[in-house]
Formats: structure tokens, C-alpha cells, sequence
């Protein structure tokens, strides 16, 4: 084990957890709970939960100390220096005993591809009394001169100096010797030893340890701005983790906005893709429809995709524009794209017009769930009023209504993996697995809509009935992800 | 202005008293900073016959950083923009500071006889180059004739 610590299990997840201290209330000799009788299985987490992650958010500190673990235990078995310790784990990804693996094979070729030794031991020079820097061609006593393990001499200053530079561009464990072609790294002890301004040398502090949780698989800064927690978990994986300190919502393996279930090279692709073609996709789906019974303009102000016409009271579907009724049944299919079955026959034309008309289906759904999600913020507000209302004319108490307030924070979570599942999709190839995930993404989606319309429009009374569907929602979300995260 | 480091004076001198051959470097008269160079265009190369101006700069942290080089004659080569800046690795991450002025202009003048349109600046000079090399060189042949010459 490299890192042998003992990691607390903190589930990713606060809001739908219930607590487990029930069993408090036992004796430590208690029946039930003796280890020899517990026959009972150990269930895997993640089969249960597919977004279940371990992690931890850590101070600098913490993380500090995780990785001087690290440092000290190769620096005490190959017996080198702490900062050449430092060298070789960032260039092996911290992988200890990878390393010590590599160095009992064959430590020369280790410290020569890991720039400690330059490939060809340099030849020992007579050392006279006076040298002149090649650098900066002042000649001076022997004693001002330094050099790196290739032997290649420069005086102090102008190490200070190289240093200086260095660090102004952000550079630090990247540093390495000024000799011409020269590939050997400056380690940490041999820069710090000759930099002496306080605020270069916090500066150089500050930028290593940045490299070092860059380069290390198990930490992760947090994305949110000017936020000092770096998140650390043993899975490398494209899990969600919550920021303790700023809330900030992430992916553990790419820092971007958590996506599952779609992967972090397709949604980088997605979303570089959605960029450059935003603007035909932007012209296309205008902000508002017109009813498809009685032609009047509607503009869009709840998340809900079921409207129903102010005017002639028409249900229908925002995206399909089909009549609601055939949206409650199993037959809800107006989040499936339908591939035109002759294109391969068609002329480049209409080929390129295919195209664009699949991405646009992806988008547009991709972008109505990411509106959707804004407007349920304002619907929260709208709620809240609402209560107040309705606190205020003595229908229910406060603690009463405070169930809609789970229910609302539990639709934005279904509508968010409901968006991440168009990339997943459009990425997807044609076959009876596509097939499957967008079965499972209408019966999602359809279930969401469900949930937004009872929230917008409930009742104390409604109760039951509310979270009744809350539980289906999210039972179609975790169906979905254990089906199609990969992991 | 602080004073012109000890560096900068050697090297200046010793490109007035060994110059390389087929290149000149002066100093600006108002500016020890700032060079006139002029390089000659390499034997059995495109810009053969030709006299390619440049103008070299010596920043401030010079030499831990790279004397910042430009050509102001025109050039038709993949690796040199329109606006004459050179795609050339001393002069960004393979800078060190134990590289001096003469072994900058020495590359440089290198790079005229050995063009590397794989690593281009001017795409489609570098493009021209790789598809249909006996044009692009007529190209820089013509173009030294007509901006490299009797200047």
C-alpha cells in the first residue's frame, strides 16, 4: 500500500443519506452484533449506489504531511535526499513502489531518465583557484561556484538569478541546470539553499506544491475559485465530489462540472463541439413556441416541460410539442432520437443536414434541461413565497411544507444527470445498448417532468403522492447510472 | 538605465574582433541592447546571393532569458512569419543562458540552409514546401531576388 493511512469513508452524497447510528443504542457485547454470527455479506457500496465515493477534503496542511509520508518512506529506503525523493515521485506519478521497483533494477538508468544524473558522468576537472562564469564572465574564487551532478560550474549569482527568472514564469520543479543542452533538474535543497528573498522563496514553495498534487493520480485540486481544499481519494475515477469548503460540485478525474454519465474525454468533446456550433444551434431554438393548438406565443418561465396553454389550456410537451397525454405512458419517446435508416444512400448534402439535425436534437435537450435547471432555481424562490402564503392564511406550518424543499433539491439533481445523458448519447453507437439507455433516459426524463409539475403546483396534502414520485425519479436516475456508468 | 553588464560588453567585443563569418552585428549607437544584424544568405540555399536584415534585442534579464530576434527583410521560409518572427527552439524552451549572440545568429543562419517544415510558422509556406517542394524553393529564390537584393 502506498499511502498506508487509514481514509475515512465519507459518502460523497449528504442530502439523501439517512443516518446510520442506530445501532448506538447496543450493548458492545450485543448479540446481533457479534462478528463471528454476522453472516451477512458485505455489500459493495457502488453496487448499490454507483456515484458512492470515497474521498476527503483536505487543508494544505493534510495534504503536506500525505505527501512527506510519501517522501520520507523512498528517501529512507533508497537512502537519498528528500528533495531527490521529491524528483523521482513526480516523475512517476508518486507510484513509491514503482520507483523502488526501477532502482533495484537498475538505478543508474533511473536517476539518468528521471534528470537527477546527466547520461555521461562528467569527467572531475582540475579545479583552479579562480573561474570565470560562463554565464556572466566574471572570474572569481573558486568557492562562489556551484554546480548540479553534471558537474557543470556557474557561479551563485547567477544561479540566483536563473532561479529568479525561473520562478517569475511560473516555473519551479521544472528548473534545471543553465549548461547548453543540459536536461539535469535543480532539486529543491539546491535551489532553496541559494535563494534568499523571502517572497521568491514562498513563491518556489507555492508553485512545487502545486506540481506535486498535479502530478499525483490521488489528489485533485477543487475547481472553485480562490478555494486552497485539494480533494484526495485512492480511485482515480470519474466520480462526483463535493467540495467541503466552497460546495463546489465536481468530477474527481478531470475537475470539470461532474457529468456523469457521460465520460470526461466525450464531454470535453461535447462541449468543445457545442461551442463552436452553439451559434446555428442558438438561431434555431428560439426562447419561445407557439401553442400547437391555438398558435398563441409562449415563452418558457418554469423548468417544467409539461406546459399546459394559459390561453386554450393544451397539454403539451415543450420539447415535442406533441399533446402531454402520450407522454404518460411507456411510450414517452421525445427524448430518442430517430436516425433517418437510408442515409448511407443520401448525397453528401443530405448527409451534412443529417448531421447537423442529429446534433441539434442532443443540444437542444441538452441545453432545455441546463434552462430547465436555472428556471427551478427561480421556482425555489417562487416556493418559498408560496409558503409564506400559505403559512401566513394558516394552511399547514412552516415544518410542514419543508418536504418541498427536499423534493426541489432532489428534481435538480435527476435533471442534472438527466442532461449529462444527451453528450452520452449522441457519442453513442447505433445498436440494442442505445436502444436500452434511451429507453432508460425516457422513462428518466419522463419521471422528472412528473416530479417538476407536482412541485410547482403542491399542496400539504399532496404529500405523499410527491414523494411517492420523488422515490421513482430517483430510482430511474440510479438504474440508469448503474446500467451505463462504466467504472 | 543600470550599466551594461560585463556579459553583454564581451560579447559585443568579441563580435567586433572575430566576427562569424557571413554575419554582421552593431550595436545601435543610442541603444548597447539593441542590434543591426545583417545575415548573408548560405551557399547553396534559396536565399543564396541575398542580405537578410534582423534586428536582435537584448531583454533585460538577458542571459537567463533569450535575446528576442526578428527578421525585417522578407523571407519566404516556413519557419519565419510574415511579421519575420522565427520559429527556432533556443529562442524559447531550449534557451540557456550559456548561449551567447553568436551561436543564436550561427542558428539561425543554420536554419536558412536547413528549412523544417514539420515545425512550421507560416503554415502555408510550410504546407507549399512539403506538397510541392521545387515551387516553394522558386518562391524563395524570387523572393530574395526581389527584397533581399540591392538593398
Amino acid at each position: 500500500m502506498e499511502n498506508p493511512r487509514n481514509v475515512g469513508s465519507q459518502v460523497g452524497e449528504s442530502d439523501m443519506e439517512c443516518s446510520d447510528n442506530d445501532n448506538d443504542c447496543f450493548d458492545d457485547d450485543d448479540y446481533y452484533n457479534a462478528v463471528d454470527d454476522n453472516d451477512i455479506e458485505q455489500i459493495d457500496p457502488c453496487k448499490l449506489d454507483p456515484e458512492n465515493f470515497n474521498y476527503q477534503c483536505l487543508g494544505e496542511e493534510q495534504v503536506e504531511r500525505l505527501l512527506n509520508e510519501s517522501v520520507e518512506y523512498l528517501s529512507y529506503n533508497l537512502k537519498i535526499t528528500p528533495s531527490l525523493a521529491k524528483v523521482l515521485l513526480l516523475s512517476h506519478q508518486w507510484r513509491v513502489n514503482k520507483i523502488i521497483e526501477k532502482y533495484r533494477k537498475d538505478a543508474s538508468d533511473l536517476l539518468i531518465t528521471s534528470r537527477i544524473k546527466p547520461p555521461v558522468t562528467p569527467p572531475s576537472l582540475p579545479v583552479s583557484r579562480y573561474i570565470t562564469c560562463p554565464v556572466c564572465v566574471i572570474p572569481q574564487p573558486s568557492e562562489k561556484f556551484f554546480s548540479l551532478s553534471c558537474a557543470h560550474l556557474f557561479c551563485k549569482d547567477c544561479w540566483v538569478t536563473h532561479f529568479e527568472v525561473q520562478i517569475n514564469q511560473g516555473i519551479s520543479t521544472a528548473i534545471s541546470c543553465m549548461a547548453r543542452d543540459c536536461v539535469v533538474l535543480a532539486p529543491e535543497d539546491f535551489v532553496l539553499k541559494h535563494l534568499s528573498r523571502p517572497n521568491l522563496r514562498e513563491k518556489y514553495q507555492q508553485f512545487t506544491f502545486q506540481d506535486y498534487v498535479k502530478s499525483h493520480p490521488e489528489l485533485r485540486f477543487c475547481p472553485g475559485p480562490n478555494c486552497p481544499i485539494v480533494v484526495h481519494s485512492s480511485e482515480n475515477k470519474a466520480k462526483r465530489a463535493i467540495c467541503s469548503n466552497c460546495k463546489t460540485v465536481f468530477c474527481f478525474q478531470c475537475g470539470m462540472d461532474y457529468h456523469a454519465p457521460t465520460e470526461c474525454s466525450i464531454i470535453k468533446k461535447w462541449l468543445t463541439k457545442c461551442a463552436d456550433d452553439s451559434e446555428t444551434a442558438n438561431y434555431i431554438s428560439a426562447h419561445t413556441k407557439d401553442c400547437p393548438e391555438c398558435h398563441i406565443c409562449i415563452e418558457k418561465n418554469g423548468g417544467c416541460n409539461h406546459m399546459q396553454c394559459y390561453n386554450c389550456k393544451h397539454d403539451f410537451c415543450w420539447m415535442c410539442l406533441g399533446d402531454w397525454k402520450s407522454h404518460g405512458s411507456e411510450y414517452y419517446e421525445c427524448s430518442r432520437y430517430r436516425e433517418n435508416p437510408n442515409i448511407a444512400h443520401e448525397s453528401v448534402h443530405a448527409q451534412a443536414r443529417e448531421a447537423l439535425k442529429k446534433y441539434l436534437h442532443y443540444y437542444e435537450r441538452w441545453e432545455n434541461h441546463s434552462k430547465s435547471l436555472k428556471l427551478e432555481e427561480q421556482t425555489l424562490e417562487n416556493l418559498r413565497s408560496r409558503i409564506n402564503q400559505k403559512v401566513m392564511a394558516g394552511v399547514g406550518t412552516w415544518i410542514d411544507w419543508q418536504y418541498l424543499f427536499t423534493a426541489a433539491s432532489l428534481l435538480a439533481k435527476c435533471r442534472y444527470t438527466l442532461q449529462y445523458t444527451y453528450p452520452y448519447a449522441y457519442y453513442m453507437d447505433v445498436g440494442p445498448r442505445k436502444e436500452l439507455f434511451e429507453y432508460q433516459q425516457a422513462q428518466l426524463e419522463a419521471e422528472i417532468e412528473n416530479l417538476s409539475w407536482k412541485i410547482e403546483r403542491a399542496e400539504t396534502t399532496d404529500r405523499g403522492d410527491l414523494e411517492n414520485q420523488m422515490d421513482i425519479a430517483e430510482k430511474r436516475r440510479t438504474t440508469l447510472l448503474k446500467d451505463f456508468l462504466d467504472f | 538605465m543600470a550599466a551594461l553588464p560585463r556579459r553583454i560588453i564581451k560579447e559585443t567585443q568579441r563580435l567586433m574582433q572575430e566576427p562569424v563569418p557571413g554575419i554582421s552585428a552593431v550595436p545601435d549607437d543610442s541603444n548597447a541592447r539593441y542590434f543591426h544584424v545583417i545575415v548573408t544568405g548560405p551557399e547553396d540555399s534559396p536565399f543564396e546571393g541575398g542580405l537578410f536584415k534582423l534586428e536582435l534585442f537584448l531583454p533585460e534579464d538577458y542571459p537567463m532569458s533569450a535575446p528576442k530576434v526578428r527578421f525585417i527583410t522578407k523571407i519566404y521560409h516556413p519557419n519565419i512569419d510574415r511579421l519575420g518572427r522565427i520559429c527556432l527552439d533556443i529562442l524559447k524552451d531550449k534557451w540557456s543562458p550559456a548561449l551567447q549572440i553568436r551561436t543564436v545568429l550561427l542558428s539561425i543562419q543554420a536554419l536558412l540552409s536547413a528549412p523544417n517544415p514539420d515545425d512550421p510558422l507560416a503554415n502555408d509556406v510550410a504546407e507549399l514546401w512539403k506538397v510541392n517542394e521545387s515551387e516553394a524553393i522558386r518562391n524563395a529564390k524570387e523572393w530574395t531576388r526581389r527584397y533581399a537584393m540591392d538593398n
